[in-house]
């Protein structure tokens, strides 16, 4: 093994297919479950509201998609049967840093903001216009997490082992 | 808080099995669409180009997103042509 394809260099490599995963399924989990609190609150008082507020539970499902995705784009990547540089390690390692935090963030942010604002539209329902307007930009915070991910893999290929 | 509760009931109860049948064909969607995609469209669209392949199942899962808003807001709209009862303006007006 030379020191630009060391052994330990699909450590990393798995390392970022883990890290995209269980991050973004960490905020999306936080997302599910602050919103479901007052999707649960909303229940109470308007059933016929429910298929309305379900809405910020299925964005944070989206934001655990882009984890998904983004994993087995960089799984799709490792092949033991070819060069693995610590390059590409690395890369793949940031690849998935960077989605899975971003789909922390924009789990997070859909979660507080789901509950706040489906508690606010049992008593105005002009809130929902504005509600769907914030979540979907808490919403691009994990596609840019995502982009950043795609455009780094692009360049994982390119390099080889001595 | 009965009385008032009986119309309700039964449009809840009308709603409720549809909305049940909704909600887990979405949630199955939302599993099965986007990684579905990308694999097909890996396979069959784009030649083995990855990158593109997870722009299709970004872009089929946010299609699956915007589908639920749509239908939520459109189930919104038509029991919303039912005239309240009076009842329910009696209870309002305490």
């Amino acid at each position: 093994m030379s020191e630009v394809c060391p052994a330990y260099a699909p450590f990393f490599g798995f390392a970022g297919v883990a890290a995209s995963m269980v991050f973004s399924t960490v905020g999306a989990a936080l997302g599910t479950s602050k919103a479901g609190i007052g999707i649960a609150g909303l229940g109470t008082f308007k059933p016929e509201l429910i298929m309305k507020s379900l809405i910020p539970v299925v964005m944070s499902g989206i934001i655990a998609v882009y984890g998904l995705v983004v994993s087995v784009l960089i799984a799709g990547g490792l092949d033991p049967s070819k060069d693995y540089t610590l390059f590409a390690g690395f890369i793949h390692l940031g690849a998935g840093l960077a989605c899975g935090f971003t789909g922390l963030a924009a789990g997070y942010a859909i979660g507080y903001v789901g509950d706040s604002c489906v508690r606010a539209y049992i008593y105005e329902s002009r809130v929902f216009v504005s509600m769907v307007l914030i979540l979907i930009f808490a919403e691009v915070l994990g596609l840019y997490g995502l982009i950043v991910a795609l455009i780094m893999n692009t360049k994982a290929t390119e390099a080889r082992c001595p | 808080m009965s009385e008032q509760a009986k119309p309700a009931n039964i449009t809840d109860q009308a709603a409720k099995g549809g909305v049940l049948t909704k909600l887990i064909l979405f949630s199955l969607s939302l599993g099965i669409i986007p990684i579905s995609s990308y694999f097909l469209s890996e396979r069959y669209v784009w030649n083995g180009n990855s990158n593109y392949a997870a722009i299709t199942a970004v872009f089929a899962a946010n299609v699956v997103l915007v589908t639920y808003i749509i239908l939520s807001i459109l189930e919104d709209k038509s029991p919303a042509s039912v005239p309240p009862d009076v009842p329910k303006d009696t209870k309002k007006k305490q």
